[in-house]
């Protein structure tokens, strides 16, 4: 870092180089360029050390040494070019000599956490440098005369003074708790610190400073360009100290930013110059690079762990730019300079072949073009001490906040998301990365555990315990970091002598090996492996495989933390918290009361787990775990609702009531962490929130409720403290890579748990079609994720889990003639809206009212009462005028349902009324044949309806074929006599009854309830059939489901069956018509509460001497539960997601299930919901976010969907067949 | 392709199972809902030895609409044309679906005992029965023995 007073104030005072220079360097007495005396020379570190351990703690030392030693010069800099502030404009982020002053704010930069340095990153006290290279390059004089420099002659390197400048990309955070003038900000080596803006007294207006203003700005840097224009000068002097010239500016790019952050040092020679330097003359220059020790000091991550505040917010992005810069910049240098990695990984390698640089241009764009953010930068925080240049603190301020891990919108991205063909890539890198788990041992679990774990579940505990105690030994091997490459340091030649060749082979001596990082920009001595800090891992099993037995059982084997080990006390928390906490409820007595109750070694340890689950899932947590374990061994307790217990409190029970698992919902821990956000920094906040304890343990049961990461509830799981994390999903990825950043972060697995890192190496090469992508997939999977599917095989070859075989039908009904008009005109319209908004370019911004349309249609599919119910009369007008629009057909839809559910209410339908005599005689005739067989489906006759000439037929099929006439406009004759016409009005229904109790009621019901005006013949007299009008109010779905229900009722009297939909009003409508057949049902909806859930369930699960049929709302129940008493699943509408679908029919098919398991999905021929189905296939999970309740839209690129789902793509043109 | 409806299922193993006298149906291998059928001219009839080869199709709506049907074999029959149309009622307008394949061929092969020049799908063949019924019934034979046997 070479920095110099001002030429005019103290015309080079060129010092003793030997005071400067270490004595451990080589030979070359050029290398350091510095010449203030105080330039953090990272080669003289150790006295320097001394001094810095007084004012920083012992821990902090090493890594700060090589700044913390220059505070006076720091504060002299500052103060000397302070005055400068009204005349130079300079790039808050090109702040040069910044890197001196990390200890310079004194106790403000103090409080920002020390990071958690690991041992990998030890620096050996003795090293304090080394050389990289030289290169040749040109530098333009500045001076004019003889005698400046000849060739030969060796030159020193500095950059211009640090021109004061209100940093507006300094926190306030930092800024308020320094409570004083903050000078410029910067990032040293990851970490913000900041000159201290003293009184200013010095003078400095070199001509260098001057020019700096004009300097464009560097053309290689990438990252750069948005900013205002940065100074880029590097200018070099004699070794009598005159200043000589420039670099030139495409060389001194790339320095700029590495020469500021101090982590490299230049020195170099003169190869060439004319005799007499004119202003402008070229002069060739060599060049000679030194890694100085600062820039293997680790990189500080974000330390979330000891940052209350909401790190996303603050703090990250000028870190996160500033990496950047330096990652960019030392790309450069090294192809610069042709240094060339003794090793490294073959992905990094073939990366390089095809282009690194487009990956980080990609990247960088990625960074910088989110404005939709930019509000936020105008946060109060980022003005605090703003009084430079407004434009430019807008555009630094855009510029970084587009930075921030959150991009709102960066998720929508259609593109992202995965079709099919690379679903089934990540397909093959499970398997792949599954490859050896099953060589894993088995653990048995502690006999507190009372469950017998499988083969597979055992090898389970054995990683799950391996991941959590650290032991390795066990532990698939971990490979080489695959984002590393291992360079060496050149062996410096002295001058004159041959130039040695140094072959880049094996045998280099490893103390000159060193290790970059080229996608984040760190370097590092010690050989970087791929071991991480994060405890805990995915188990990302298949459903049904035990998931939460397997993570019950780990929680009996471990059962406390280990303190020694884990560092607990985090920097920030002073006090234990279980120890604050507990006398929380009384406030007063605090001062004096806590410290001699609190026990406070057995305190500090974590012991308790906590388990977050969709609440659905809460109960049978709770349960299980009962269960499982020995009585007294593991208590858990349900944490959610309104009551909710202190959390601290509750935890430091002891004995009997001690907690050892916490089991709470997403919903709640969201809402808790909001309460928490709000409260934390209120002076009177007392702790007792779930976050202000930390756990042994945080277990994520279907983690993928958190893959969106913006969103509220996964922010609050990032946000809880704990030592060992879990997720537990059977899909960790459900339909974007992304999805898997997300688990990452929340498990704190470095590196990839940082986005801009996760999103540059995976998610924008996989989309670039770059296949090493997923190698590094897959390095991230084997490294933390378990996962086995039900299909395969242990060591000698059985199936690891022996589930009874599972049939899926797919059931394509026609739908009946007037549910089809109906249809028909509703879809209609709602295509021509569609269409005429999309021809406006306004489909995408009314995006709600397309999908307000979808779901009608969707629901029409189902049954199209739930249309009428939710046609209001806006609608009704708004038909209206739309069919006068264009003119077309002027019966409302309205009209139209009416006439559909017509035959229940129609006033005149006196002539309906069935007359006895004739009932009587058909009844004696019916009695007579009993039942036959019908004479268009040739199947027994379902829903009897009698025709006016006494013959008899299924009424969906007579219903079909009097539609039919209908549509090809002839009369509807009886099939059999040709007597008619026959209308619709003139069926009567025949219900035979059978007589069944009712359980519920414990009465016998009548199937025979007809509706309104229906006759029952002779009530009371037990008479079996009745005949009453045609109830046509049901529809296709719904008559096909309890047409099968029918039949198996008969075929297996104690049958369960799920019934699942999304739509509860259709649930409501299957309630009806069950009621009417007299099937005993059981609901299971989102409107019920925990303990109505729990009831159901257990309900369910009852024996029963009767079919028993549980109808459930997809959204409710489709995930989680357990309800393996059931074998038959009924899905009664398509969702968009097939994995949701999935995941609802596997809460049969899984453990514990031992009959074959039967799917039946009910899908309308020629409808929306085919379509949908193709698009849900590919994956492309249509507006998962807006219809899963998400805040978030994904309108991205969906509009193809939409097209194709309105049946508006050429390509998909009604094929009717499936 | 939708599943088969469990009546033409039911149909088709009847008709495999229990087939008319002079009547064959079998659906093909790669479409259950075309059939080849055969039948055998009835007796007492211009066609009597003869074995006429039909195809039969039945569309989605089936039984709602009626089965397509087709002579292949050349027959010389004033309903039927030289394309192997045939003019049947049930075929069309009086299609029930009460009916069904094997009712179907049954009328088929009836219609060969009884050809009803008067309404005619074949007009010159109509014209030669109407003129010389002897004469024609005689060319019907001929061709039953040409393409027939």
């Amino acid at each position: 870092m070479s920095r110099s007073p001002s030429p005019t104030d103290a015309p080079a005072p060129k010092s003793d180089p030997d005071l400067f220079f270490p004595a451990s360097d080589s030979e070359d007495e050029d290398y350091v360029p510095g010449q203030d005396g105080e330039a953090d020379s990272p080669f003289k570190p150790t006295p320097r050390a001394r001094k810095g351990a007084s004012s920083s703690g012992a821990t902090v030392r090493m890594r700060s040494s090589p700044s913390a030693d220059v505070k006076p010069t720091v504060s002299r800099d500052t103060r000397a070019v302070s005055t400068d502030s009204d005349i130079v404009p300079f790039s808050p982020v090109k702040r040069p000599a910044a890197s001196s002053s990390s200890s310079s704010t004194g106790g403000s930069s103090r409080k920002r956490p020390s990071p958690r340095r690991s041992p990998s990153h030890a620096i050996p006290a003795s090293f304090t440098g080394g050389y990289l290279g030289e290169f040749v390059c040109e530098g333009w004089s500045l001076s004019k005369g003889k005698g400046y420099c000849t060739p030969g002659s060796k030159i020193s390197f500095e950059r211009p003074k640090p021109k004061p400048v209100n940093s507006v990309e300094a926190e306030s955070k930092f800024a308020d708790r320094a409570k004083e003038k903050v000078g410029p900000a910067r990032l040293v080596n990851g970490k913000m610190v900041h000159a201290k803006v003293g009184a200013v007294k010095a003078k400095q207006a070199t001509l260098g400073s001057m020019m700096a203003k004009k300097a464009a700005p560097a053309p290689g840097k990438k990252g750069g360009d948005k900013k205002a224009p940065v100074d880029q000068i590097i200018r070099f002097r004699n070794d009598r100290g005159f200043e000589v010239g420039r670099l030139s500016v495409g060389e001194a790019g790339f320095l700029v930013h590495l020469l500021d952050t101090g982590i490299i040092s230049l020195a170099g020679h003169v190869i060439d110059c004319p005799p007499v330097l004119s202003t402008g003359a070229t002069i060739l220059l060599s060049v000679r690079v030194y890694l100085t020790r600062e820039a293997f000091v680790q990189v500080e991550k974000h330390d979330r762990a000891n940052d209350g505040s909401f790190w996303q917010e603050q703090g990250e992005t000028v870190e996160e730019e500033g990496m950047r810069f330096r990652k960019d910049a030392l790309g450069s240098l090294f192809s610069r300079i042709g240094v060339k990695p003794i090793r490294s990984n073959a992905l990094l390698l073939a990366q390089k072949k095809n282009g690194k640089a487009e990956i980080n241009e990609k990247s960088l764009q990625h960074f910088s073009d989110k404005p939709k953010l930019a509000s936020r930068g105008s946060s109060p925080s980022k003005k605090s001490d703003s009084s430079g240049s407004k434009e430019k603190d807008k555009k630094s301020a855009k510029n970084s906040d587009g930075e921030e891990e959150d991009e709102g919108e960066g998720s929508g991205d259609e593109a992202e998301k995965l079709d099919e063909g690379q679903m089934n890539e990540i397909d093959s890198i499970y398997r792949k990365a599954q490859q050896g788990d099953n060589l894993l041992e088995e653990t048995t679990p502690p006999s507190t555990f009372l469950y017998t774990l499988r083969p597979y579940q055992k090898q389970a505990l054995t990683w799950m315990n391996a991941r959590e105690t650290g032991d390795s030994s066990s532990v698939r091997e971990s490979s080489l970091h695959p984002l590393w490459e291992e360079y060496a340091f050149k062996k410096e030649q002295k001058p004159g002598e041959p130039i040695e060749i140094d072959s880049d082979n094996e045998d280099v001596d490893p103390s000159r090996k060193f290790y970059w990082n080229p996608y984040s920009g760190e370097m590092s001595l010690t050989f970087p492996t791929s071991n991480t800090k994060a405890r805990g891992g995915i188990l990302a099993d298949a459903m049904g495989m035990g998931k939460t037995c397997m993570m019950s059982s780990l929680i009996h084997l471990n059962r406390t933390g280990d303190v020694s080990d884990e560092s607990l006390p985090l920097p920030e928390t002073d006090e234990p918290p279980s120890k604050r906490t507990k006398f929380l409820q009384v406030t007063l007595s605090n001062q004096w009361r806590a410290v001699p109750t609190a026990p406070k070694p057995a305190a500090a340890v974590a012991r308790a787990t906590l388990v977050v689950c969709p609440v659905s899932l809460a109960s049978q947590w709770h349960e299980e775990l009962g269960k499982m374990s020995e009585k007294g061994s593991v208590n858990s307790l349900m944490w959610h609702g309104n009551d909710r217990v202190d959390v601290g409190r509750l935890l430091a029970q002891e004995g009997n009531k001690r907690v050892d698992v916490l089991i709470t919902s997403y919903g709640t821990l969201a809402s808790e962490f909001q309460k928490w956000r709000r409260n934390k920094d209120k002076a009177n906040y007392e702790g007792g929130s779930i976050y202000d304890h930390e756990f042994l343990r945080i277990v994520l049961d279907e983690a993928h409720n958190i893959k969106n990461r913006t969103a509220m509830v996964s922010k609050a799981c990032y946000e809880l403290k704990g030592q060992r994390r879990w997720a537990l999903s059977g899909t960790p990825i459900v339909n974007r890579l992304d999805d898997l950043y997300s688990l990452l972060h929340f498990l704190r697995l470095e590196p990839w748990g940082h986005y801009s890192f996760f999103r540059s190496f995976v998610t924008i090469p996989f989309l670039a079609q770059d296949p090493k992508a997923l190698n590094v997939v897959q390095y991230i999977l084997e490294s933390c994720l378990l996962r086995r599917e039900k299909t395969m095989r242990d060591r000698d070859g059985k199936l690891i889990v022996d589930l009874p075989p599972k049939t899926v039908e797919l059931q394509v009904l026609p739908f009946s003639r007037p549910e089809r008009l109906i249809y028909k005109h509703l879809e209609d319209r709602a295509k021509r809206r569609f269409i005429q908004m999309d021809a406006e370019g306004r489909a995408m911004s009314n995006y709600t009212s397309i999908l307000a349309m979808l779901m009608k249609l969707r629901q029409c599919v189902d049954h199209p009462l739930l249309v009428l119910s939710k046609t209001t009369e806006e609608d009704g007008a708004e038909d209206k005028l739309l069919d006068a629009d264009t003119g077309e057909s002027t019966v409302s839809l309205r009209d139209m349902i009416a006439k559909y559910a017509g035959a229940k209410d129609d006033p005149d339908s006196t002539d309906g009324e069935v007359d006895s005599a004739y009932a009587k005689k058909v009844l004696q005739e019916i009695e007579e044949s009993g039942t036959s067989e019908c004479m268009l489906c040739t199947s027994e006759i379902f829903d009897e309806v009698l025709l006016p000439c006494y013959h008899r037929g299924c009424q969906d099929c007579i219903v079909n074929w009097i539609g039919s006439c209908e549509d090809q406009d002839k009369p509807a004759m009886c099939p059999m006599c040709q007597k008619g016409p026959i209308a619709m009005s003139d069926l009567r229904s025949v219900q035979r009854q059978r007589k069944r109790i009712n359980p519920i009621t414990g009465r016998s019901t009548r199937a025979a309830v007809t509706n309104g005006n229906g006759k029952e013949e002779g009530e009371g007299k037990d008479e079996a059939v009745t005949i009453g009008k045609v109830d046509l109010v049901s529809s296709t779905k719904l008559r096909a489901l309890v047409r099968r229900l029918e039949v198996l009722r008969v075929e297996d009297p104690e049958m369960k069956a799920l019934v699942f939909s999304q739509f509860t009003s259709f649930l409501d409508l299957i309630e009806t018509t069950l009621d009417k057949a007299g099937i005993r049902y059981l609901r299971f909806d989102g409107s019920m509460s925990q303990s109505q859930r729990a009831t159901t369930v257990e309900q369910f699960g009852k024996p029963s001497k009767e079919p028993v049929i549980l109808l459930i709302s997809l959204k409710a129940g489709g995930v989680g539960l357990n309800l393996t008493m059931a074998n038959y699943v009924f899905m009664m509408d398509t969702w968009w997601n097939e994995a949701i679908e999935q995941q609802a029919i596997d809460r049969v098919h899984r453990l514990g299930q031992n009959k074959p398991v039967y799917v039946t999905r009910y899908v309308i021929r020629g409808t929306v919901e085919k379509r949908v189905m193709a698009v849900s296939a590919r994956k492309t999970a249509l507006i998962n976010a807006s219809l899963g309740g998400g805040a978030q839209k994904d309108k991205g690129a969906s509009l193809a969907d939409m097209r194709k789902i309105f049946g508006l793509d050429e390509d998909d043109e009604e094929e009717e067949e499936m | 392709m939708s599943a088969l409806p469990k009546r033409i299922l039911k149909e088709t193993e009847r008709l495999m199972s229990d087939s008319p006298p002079g009547i064959s149906a079998a659906p093909k291998d790669d479409n259950l809902r075309h059939f080849d059928v055969s039948v055998s001219g009835p007796g007492q009839s211009p066609y009597e030895g003869g074995i006429f080869k039909l195809e039969l199709f039945l569309p989605e709506e089936y039984p709602m609409n009626p089965p397509k049907v087709r002579f292949l074999t050349k027959i010389y029959h004033p309903n039927i044309d030289k394309l192997g149309r045939i003019c049947l009622d049930i075929l069309k307008d009086k299609w029930s679906p009460a009916l069904q394949i094997r009712t179907v061929l049954l009328s088929i092969q009836a219609l060969l005992g009884a050809p009803n020049p008067d309404d005619p799908l074949a007009n010159d063949v109509a014209q030669h029965w109407k003129e010389n019924e002897k004469a024609a019934i005689e060319q019907a034979r001929e061709w039953t023995r040409m393409y027939a046997q």
